[in-house]
């Protein structure tokens, strides 16, 4: 396991992060601060409609905070000019309902991110078998969508989340829409990306026992961070 | 997987909806082919019959038709006198209906003018006087008309008899009706009457000297007007209502095409906003979602195109066989027509591409997130 990074520089800072929606009329986000260290596992946990997702979504860059600062490496995201290669080379999504491309192979799905990076075809190719093997289905990299199992989709989805080797990967309930044998099936090879590699991943979960898995759990209510504990399960 | 796989995916996301897009472009740019090849070769087939007559400027009326308006044969009188003309021919040529062919060219020409030596016999005799009740026929025409030497033909109330079989070297001679100019004028009860005259100029006469005389020949009779062979189709007001009518029809089938693309594009984007959003929240660009999207659209017109090329050539030249256009119709389907066919097909690709690939670049990558 690869210790987190204690260098001063935190890898994202947040500080006094607001979203409302509406004109103002729904605040899905009412001032969160925190910060996370490279090589960090953060656990976001809380109940639906806490704002755990809008913080991710921030963190990602798929949406603009409506006040506060957030800075990745100490510059600010928000006012990046590329947003998009923010996307491509730093972040790595994992979402509940995978979100894969069904007119596309595993294989091709995990090469998509890849376009625009500069790799040649060949390399996308090889990269993604390499990814596939990494997740177990090498066997499965011709099948589409549709004729996989729902943990194997979930498996693709997290080989294309590390497509370009993001620095930060962000994942959205990603057990949320599996069985409890495939959920942990994910959760271990999430837990061992995490750690082997030592990449800072953030998690959303609402299940406790999920959120005990990472280091350190933020735990948000009502739009804020209401506590910042170590996992118990992990003692860090 | 290369982008080009992409975007051909995307195309195949939806296989009915993108062959009806392209059944939709196709027609319309089969229209194109065929009008305007239809429309260019009849040009084509009437400057190869002057051509073939040896004629080198056509004297006509201002105005008129596709045929144009008629005029006193005296003036030729005034022309002819010029210096630099060496020969003329009056004519008066009509586009009717003959027994059962609706579109028959009616070619009378002056008893003796240049513009009978170019008919070369294939069978029976020409006429042997101007006041003969004879015609001669083109190859095409006899074969439209059923007619054979010695058969009668019924010219506006005349019946005539077929002399003669001829081979006149160009399209339009071929599928003519040719006959003696005192005869058709004495049935039409219109003696004096002609609406062009064929100019032959004197053998080594460059295009310079040819436009001292066309000036000429408009000073001297302005109610006329003298053009090269060469300008002659290109000035003529019936062909220039032929061309604005193609071009007029093509478009508005090609506007069909128009909105059939941009419909199918705006449906594609509209269904698959969820998947632009993951792309983009996967790190690609907006400029490559537009790219994606107008690279489809612009392969929809493309392979629009080339089906409606194909069809529009093959189409054509069915209707070439039908009896009414039979002889009359040698379209011009050259490789710049086709091409440029192709080339409107992917400009509308692209052009219905821009709204729907502009509203994909709208779409935030944070409803990725929210959907499913």
């Amino acid at each position: 396991m690869i210790p987190p990074s204690s260098s001063a520089v935190p890898l994202l800072e947040a500080e006094g992060l607001t979203r409302a929606f509406d004109d103002g009329q729904v605040q899905a986000l009412r001032g969160v601060d925190f910060s996370i260290q490279e090589g960090e596992f953060i656990a976001i946990t809380g109940p639906s409609g806490c704002g755990k997702s809008t913080l991710l979504q921030l963190l990602g860059l798929l949406d603009q905070p409506t006040s506060g600062t957030l800075l990745y490496r100490g510059d600010s995201l928000p006012a990046l000019r590329d947003p998009a290669a923010y996307r491509a080379s730093e972040i790595g999504f994992i979402f509940q309902a995978f979100h894969l491309l069904p007119t596309f192979t595993a294989a091709e799905n995990v090469q998509i991110p890849m376009f625009g990076t500069g790799r040649s075809l060949s390399e996308r190719r090889e990269r993604a078998a390499e990814l596939l093997k990494l997740v177990g289905l090498e066997d499965r990299s011709d099948h589409f969508p549709s004729k996989l199992s729902g943990g194997e989709r979930q498996r693709v989805a997290i080989a294309r989340s590390l497509a370009n080797e993001p620095a930060l990967l962000l994942a959205d309930e990603p057990t949320g829409n599996l069985d409890s044998k495939n959920a942990h099936l994910i959760l271990d090879l999430i837990v061992r990306l995490q750690q082997e590699h030592g990449r800072t991943m953030v998690m959303v979960t609402h299940d406790p026992s999920i959120a005990e898995r990472a280091g350190r759990i933020l735990h948000m209510m009502d739009g804020k961070v209401v506590s910042d504990k170590p996992s118990p399960r992990t003692g860090s | 997987m290369t982008f080009l796989t992409v975007v051909i995916r995307g195309l195949l996301r939806r296989p009915v909806r993108t062959c009806l897009t392209l059944a939709g472009i196709s027609i319309g740019i089969a229209a194109v082919v065929a009008l305007v090849g239809m429309s260019r070769g009849f040009e084509k087939g009437w400057q190869v019959g002057l051509k073939a007559r040896g004629t080198d400027l056509v004297v006509s009326s201002r105005g008129g038709s596709l045929t144009p308006k008629p005029f006193n044969a005296s003036i030729r009188d005034q022309i002819a006198r010029l210096p630099g003309i060496a020969a003329t021919c009056n004519l008066l040529v009509q586009v009717t209906s003959v027994e059962d062919s609706d579109l028959m060219i009616l070619s009378a020409r002056e008893w003796g003018g240049f513009s009978w030596s170019n008919l070369k016999l294939v069978t029976g005799r020409m006429p042997q006087s101007g006041e003969e009740q004879a015609v001669v026929l083109g190859q095409t025409a006899a074969d439209i008309l059923k007619k054979k030497v010695g058969d009668p033909i019924q010219i506006e109330t005349a019946e005539l008899k077929v002399v003669g079989i001829v081979k006149g070297g160009a399209l339009v001679e071929d599928g003519s009706v040719i006959m003696s100019l005192a005869l058709l004028q004495k049935i039409l009860a219109s003696p004096d009457q002609i609406n062009a005259i064929d100019v032959r100029v004197t053998p080594g006469t460059n295009e310079k000297q040819l436009q001292i005389l066309i000036q000429q020949i408009q000073r001297q009779v302005p109610e006329v007007r003298a053009v090269s062979v060469a300008d002659h189709l290109s000035n003529s007001e019936g062909f220039r209502m032929v061309r604005a009518m193609t071009w007029g029809t093509s478009l508005l089938a090609v506007l069909v095409g128009v909105l059939g693309v941009m419909n199918t594009m705006l449906m594609t984007v509209f269904e698959r906003t969820h998947e632009i959003c993951v792309l983009l929240a996967v790190g690609w660009k907006r400029s490559r979602i537009i790219q994606m999207v107008l690279y489809e659209s612009a392969l929809l017109g493309f392979f629009g195109g080339v089906i409606g090329v194909t069809i529009g050539a093959l189409g054509v030249r069915a209707l070439g066989e039908t009896p009414a256009l039979r002889g009359l119709l040698q379209p011009d389907l050259g490789f710049p027509l086709l091409a440029l066919s192709v080339l409107i097909a992917v400009a509308v690709g692209v052009f219905s591409g821009l709204y729907p690939a502009w509203r994909s670049s709208r779409l935030a990558p944070s409803q990725a997130l929210q959907a499913g």
